[in-house]
């Protein structure tokens, strides 16, 4: 599972990295695209600006196929609170790019399923594929704005992977 | 209407500061920084790999539990008083811009071999210059020794 997670949040990262190559942000002094995994980061008491933040959460696994396709739930938060030109005020124009731009990073909905603790990380057998994003409502809090879309990432557990 | 008197500082809060600290039991905090040059290898931001952060001393510094009003299951909050000439330091010998830089870029701070996460920063000035930078600090859940 955690092959496809690493190769989820990878695809995204190189998509972002084509889609829009000024979404950057300085994270551990390394200025890099601006997407994250939550639980490969250290905590912040607030949340990263302008960015992606992806969050593992719900996991299921269908146990009655040849191989076990497991069914993970990705929330991808972003938050912003605007630029500073416009002093904040845009602040509902770039939440608006930046659902358009997860709609990019998303699509196409599959990826070839990488091993990344190998070097150089090497190709498995079968791919990830993943739905289209299910949008929550935007939320403003004070002078920000952010909404969460949910992505379920559908995987199957080669033998290498036991 | 802006005020144009002149006022030269000399210094003197921040050596007030630093000496309080010091009799005050001062002790030595070590923020966790990322290495330097940074590394942007794929495996470090998956997890995979060890981070390799850097300690950073930072003293004199007292260290106290937080006076607020804990619920249940909530972790204790504690504040780290740390001079500003020990910040200033670090933050030239880095190159940094600033104390905020410094401060955003840790993943954390050790006090006595234990870790604890930054919840805030704040800074008390005299004359425009810090001279006390104070950190409210929560407990890390993990209870590995740092």
């Amino acid at each position: 599972m955690q092959n496809a997670k690493d190769t989820f949040y990878l695809t995204l990262r190189n998509r972002l990295a084509t889609v829009n190559p000024a979404r950057t942000m300085t994270l551990r002094s390394v200025t890099r695209p601006g997407i994250l995994v939550e639980d490969a980061e250290a905590f912040t008491a607030q949340p990263q600006l302008d960015a992606f933040t992806l969050r593992w959460t719900g996991l299921a696994a269908d146990l009655h196929l040849p191989a076990i396709l497991t069914q993970m739930t990705c929330e991808i938060h972003y938050i912003t609170a605007g630029t500073q030109p416009n002093a904040g005020l845009d602040r509902g124009r770039v939440l608006e790019r930046m659902d358009y731009e997860l709609l990019q990073l998303l699509y196409p909905y599959m990826a070839q399923k990488m091993n990344y603790t190998q070097s150089p990380a090497a190709a498995m057998s079968t791919q990830v594929f993943w739905s289209e994003p299910e949008f929550s409502p935007a939320v403003t809090d004070h002078d920000r704005l952010s909404r969460v879309a949910k992505v379920t990432v559908f995987a199957f557990q080669e033998p290498s992977e036991s | 209407m802006a005020d144009l008197s002149t006022q030269n500082p000399c210094g003197l809060a921040q050596r007030v500061a630093t000496a309080l600290l010091r009799a005050s039991g001062g002790t030595s905090a070590c923020l966790q920084m990322p290495p330097l040059p940074g590394d942007s290898s794929d495996t470090r931001q998956i997890g995979l790999d060890a981070p390799g952060f850097l300690s950073l001393p930072l003293s004199p510094a007292v260290f106290r539990k937080a006076r607020a009003t804990l619920q249940d299951g909530q972790l204790p909050k504690y504040e780290l008083l740390i001079s500003a000439d020990a910040v200033v330091a670090q933050v030239a010998q880095l190159k940094l811009s600033s104390a905020q830089a410094l401060f955003a870029q840790a993943c954390g701070v050790v006090v006595a071999g234990k870790l604890f996460l930054i919840e805030a920063v704040s800074s008390s000035e005299s004359q425009g210059t810090a001279y006390l930078y104070r950190l409210l600090l929560q407990e890390a859940t993990g209870e590995w020794a740092m």
